[in-house]
């Protein structure tokens, strides 16, 4: 399944999906609602900490977005995300930050987060992610498809369960990290450059920050296998899977 | 001049101790002076009331004058003290002898002052007689002017008056006051002796030698010389010389002296110490003393002289002490102290002698050159001690000021940016300079990186609001509009993202800093990078050509591949923006010993000359591009950056003939 970053997904289940957002700012909030409620799914806004986590502790949604920076907490993000995989481990999360200099410090955290991103992500990159997940959701719960699996060498891609594989072990990826992974590694040998793995990951950042993902993605890859080189740097023009 | 050399001299002047204890000593030396000279002068007091009344110790006791015609020799009559007669000029008072002298007839021997000497005279015809005793001896020399010396004839009897030459008596009382002649008389120059005439008892007179009373004639310039020696004990009271002058042999002699001339009887006395003087002055004698006794008028009697025998007294001499002692001497010093005191007579009437002590300085310059030396040394040391003390104080803190001073020069680079200030917990006055410039520094520091980030900050609060705008836009797009508000929600788009643009580029001069400081260093080939980094501006920039110059071989530097890219990106951007369409921008790679340079030239405008220096500063200066893409200045500061994260540093210059521009990059390798 080829999955289009703007197709709406909401409409493989019946029943509506909820997502929780949690943002201070109202306006952000507000927008961000708006723009999910359009998509078809169900939303819950909350402003704090509090005020999510007393709601997760009665009921938990299907997805949560989470500001990291709540009202007087700098970092309450990371502390509600905590408490709430501490209550559901398959519940997709997405951080959102202001900062692109979380972004490192965030990845590192191992909180457990389906990925993570700054705020001057469009609406419909954010949609986009959202989707995906719930797309893998169901994926994962679905038996495996040998169908949507795609091999190179030691790698193992799910496209579907958005999973990456390498010599048998898991490599935790975030989505956008997943969506690098894929674009490079579908065809191998070729060029990417950044626009290209830019459109591909749904985001719309400059240079240096697919830098810092691609250094993020090779460090994961050398956690598991020291020698990892399959992620190549050509310089000037981008990069290209070698096998 | 130094700190060093102010305390240098401040320490030299505690030199002034060491003057102010020579300057002491030499007081102290005086006060001593006069302490010994009151202590001697006491000592001589007490010895002169010792022999007070003791005429028989001072002078030879004689018995009381008998008169010539009294025939009483009573010896048991106890001598009656006489008053003290009265001098005449015809006492001869003889100096002391030290040493015996050679009764040749020559007065070599004898001191040499005239000031001894008596002289009588008697019209043309004079002589001189100079008297003498040493121990127990009494010798005299006479000096007698004679044109025409006349000798006795020889072998003739000495009695026959036609014989006679040129004689001289001598008279004198024995001890028992009885009066003796004797003369002198010779046939030629050398040794004579005296001869007496006596009466036989039948009236005859006979010449019998003396030969007791002994001497020397020989001739003189002014005529001839007599040295004779008479035992003392033969002498009395009186004593007596008389000149017998004839210009021919057995002529009327001219006679002159100290005798009466008919009968030759004395009249001068003659004035001697005691033998028991010297005894008695031995008692009291000290090592390093002299002692002396003398007539009223100063003619030495008697003298025990020890001066010379100061020995384990003077016996530092050592190289310091002398130093010392010539330091602090007064030249012309004198070397000795005395003092005098009056020995009188029994009823404190009249003085019969004077007492004389000298002492040498030996005794009391000891002890002053022991307290010197001692003083002296303290103080020297003392100020040794005080320049040293001070030299290592001037040292320590000309060091502490110096490293404050690099440190201050050091703390603030000069792109601004401020590093650590050494901590200091001394409590004085450079400890709180060197905390007050801490202080300043963490200000400035503050500051400066306030400012820094002032950019990022700003960045960073624009960026919620802006969200607000863009999610809204968003949304507004999602919704029925009339298309006359599409174009708005379009426009409104646009410079939302126009303002994105603005805050990455904002923020980028941060991340780039980032980046750098987490980038991982590599060993890279740089030709390929450049190669294929310019192979993708041919693609970027169709507008313009891009000539590449490399050298043949590979050029390995350490560093991030990724982030040369990034500078040469920026570099070309620039060249592309500031170059004419259609120009030829060109790439080179040259090679020197420890470096790589990496130029980037475009046709166009020169460098304008005031922004030389400050062209890679991280400076806020906003311009359209040519592709209208607003331009922040901070490419070329980020191209700083990369070049100093590769050990180099960037430059720029202007083309020959102001044809262009040329940025060099300076790659350490």
């Amino acid at each position: 399944m080829r999955f289009h970053p703007l197709s709406s997904g909401g409409s493989l289940e019946p029943m509506k999906r909820t997502v929780a957002i949690v943002e201070d700012e109202p306006a952000i909030r507000d927008n961000y609602a708006a723009a999910f409620t359009r998509e078809g799914y169900v939303v819950r806004t909350y402003a704090n900490r509090k005020q999510a986590m007393a709601a997760f502790g009665a009921r938990l949604p299907d997805l949560a977005v989470i500001d990291i920076s709540l009202e007087e907490e700098p970092e309450g993000g990371f502390e509600l995300c905590r408490q709430l995989r501490a209550l559901s481990a398959e519940l997709p999360i997405i951080f959102l930050t202001a900062r692109d200099s979380e972004l490192d410090a965030v990845s590192g955290l191992r909180l457990g987060a389906d990925d993570f991103l700054t705020k001057d992500l469009s609406l419909a990159h954010l949609i986009a992610r959202v989707n995906a997940l719930f797309r893998r959701v169901e994926a994962l719960r679905r038996p495996l498809e040998a169908s949507q699996i795609v091999r190179r060498g030691p790698l193992t891609l799910d496209a579907e369960r958005m999973q990456v594989e390498w010599e048998g072990k898991v490599v935790l990826l975030s989505l956008t990290e997943f969506w690098i992974v894929y674009a490079l590694a579908r065809h191998p040998g070729h060029v990417k450059n950044r626009q290209q793995l830019m459109d591909a990951a749904n985001v719309v950042l400059d240079d240096n920050t697919i830098t810092s993902h691609i250094k993020r993605i090779r460090r994961k890859f050398q956690a598991i296998e020291p020698n990892f080189d399959a992620v190549q740097t050509v310089y000037g023009m981008g990069y290209r899977w070698v096998e | 001049m130094s700190l060093r050399f102010k305390l240098l001299l401040l320490g030299l002047a505690t030199l002034v101790l060491p003057w102010a204890g020579c300057r002491y000593a030499r007081e102290m030396e005086s006060a001593l002076r006069e302490g010994e000279q009151s202590s001697l002068q006491s000592v001589a007091q007490t010895m002169a009331s010792s022999l007070q009344g003791r005429r028989d110790l001072l002078y030879r006791e004689v018995p009381p004058a008998r008169s010539t015609d009294s025939a009483d020799t009573d010896e048991s009559q106890a001598p009656v003290p006489q008053p003290e007669p009265r001098p005449t000029p015809y006492d001869l008072r003889p100096v002391l002898l030290f040493a015996q002298p050679s009764v040749d007839g020559y007065a070599d021997e004898w001191p040499q002052g005239k000031s001894a000497w008596r002289y009588y005279a008697h019209g043309q015809h004079e002589f001189g007689i100079l008297t003498g005793v040493f121990e127990r001896m009494l010798y005299v020399v006479l000096d007698v002017r004679d044109e025409h010396v006349v000798f006795d004839a020889p072998g003739a009897s000495p009695l026959e008056p036609g014989t006679f030459g040129d004689r001289v008596w001598l008279g004198f009382q024995g001890p028992d006051g009885v009066e003796h002649q004797v003369f002198i008389g010779a046939t030629g120059f050398g040794s004579v002796t005296g001869r007496r005439i006596e009466t036989g008892e039948y009236g005859q007179q006979t010449a019998v030698t003396e030969p007791r009373i002994t001497g020397a004639w020989q001739p003189s310039a002014k005529g001839y010389r007599l040295e004779l020696r008479i035992p003392l004990s033969m002498l009395g009271e009186r004593f007596g010389v008389l000149v017998d002058d004839r210009n021919a042999r057995g002529a009327e002699p001219v006679s002159y002296g100290t005798l009466r001339s008919d009968d030759l009887h004395t009249v001068g006395r003659l004035i001697v110490a005691s033998p028991d003087l010297t005894v008695y002055l031995r008692q009291f004698l000290q090592p390093g003393l002299r002692l002396s006794v003398m007539t009223p008028d100063h003619r030495l009697l008697s003298q025990a002289d020890a001066l010379a025998q100061a020995t384990e007294l003077g016996a530092e001499r050592g190289f310091l002490t002398r130093f010392y002692r010539h330091l602090v001497d007064r030249s012309g010093a004198r070397r000795v102290i005395d003092a005098t005191a009056t020995i009188y007579d029994r009823d404190q009437g009249s003085a019969i002698g004077l007492l004389q002590v000298t002492q040498t300085e030996e005794r009391w310059l000891t002890l002053r050159d022991r307290a010197l030396t001692r003083m002296l040394n303290l103080t020297l040391v003392i100020s040794l001690v005080a320049v040293v003390a001070m030299l290592v104080f001037a040292a320590r803190l000309a060091l502490r000021l110096s490293r404050l001073r690099t440190a201050s020069e050091t703390a603030l680079t000069r792109e601004g940016l401020v590093t650590t200030f050494p901590e200091t917990d001394s409590v004085d006055e450079l400890g709180d300079v060197a905390r007050g410039f801490s202080t300043l520094l963490g200000r400035l520091n503050e500051y400066t990186g306030y400012l820094r980030t002032l950019a990022g900050k700003l960045a960073h609060e624009i960026r919620t609001p802006l969200t607000i705008v863009r999610s809204s836009l968003e949304n507004l797009e999602s919704e029925p509009l009339p298309p006359s508000a599409g174009v708005y929600v379009a426009r409104a788009r646009e410079g939302s993202e126009r303002l994105n643009g603005i805050l990455h580029a904002m923020g980028a001069a941060t991340r780039v800093e980032e980046a750098i400081s987490s980038a991982e260093r590599t060993r890279f080939n740089l030709i390929p990078v450049i190669d294929s980094a310019v192979s993708s501006y041919r693609t970027a920039f169709p507008q313009r050509e891009f000539a590449l110059e490399l050298p043949a071989e590979g050029v390995e530097i350490e560093g991030a591949p990724d982030l040369i890219v990034q500078m040469l990106d920026k570099l070309v951007d620039n060249a592309v923006d500031f170059s004419p369409a259609g120009a030829t921008i060109t790439v080179r790679l040259r090679l020197e010993p420890h470096a790589a340079l990496l130029e980037v030239e475009n046709p166009g405008p020169p460098l304008p000359p005031e922004s030389r220096g400050r062209l890679f500063e991280s400076l806020w200066q906003s311009r359209l591009g040519a592709d209208s893409r607003p331009h922040f200045g901070l490419g070329l500061y980020i191209v700083r950056l990369i070049a100093e994260f590769h050990g180099g540093n960037a430059t720029a210059s202007s083309l020959p003939g102001d044809s262009g521009a040329r940025f060099t990059v300076r790659l350490a390798r």
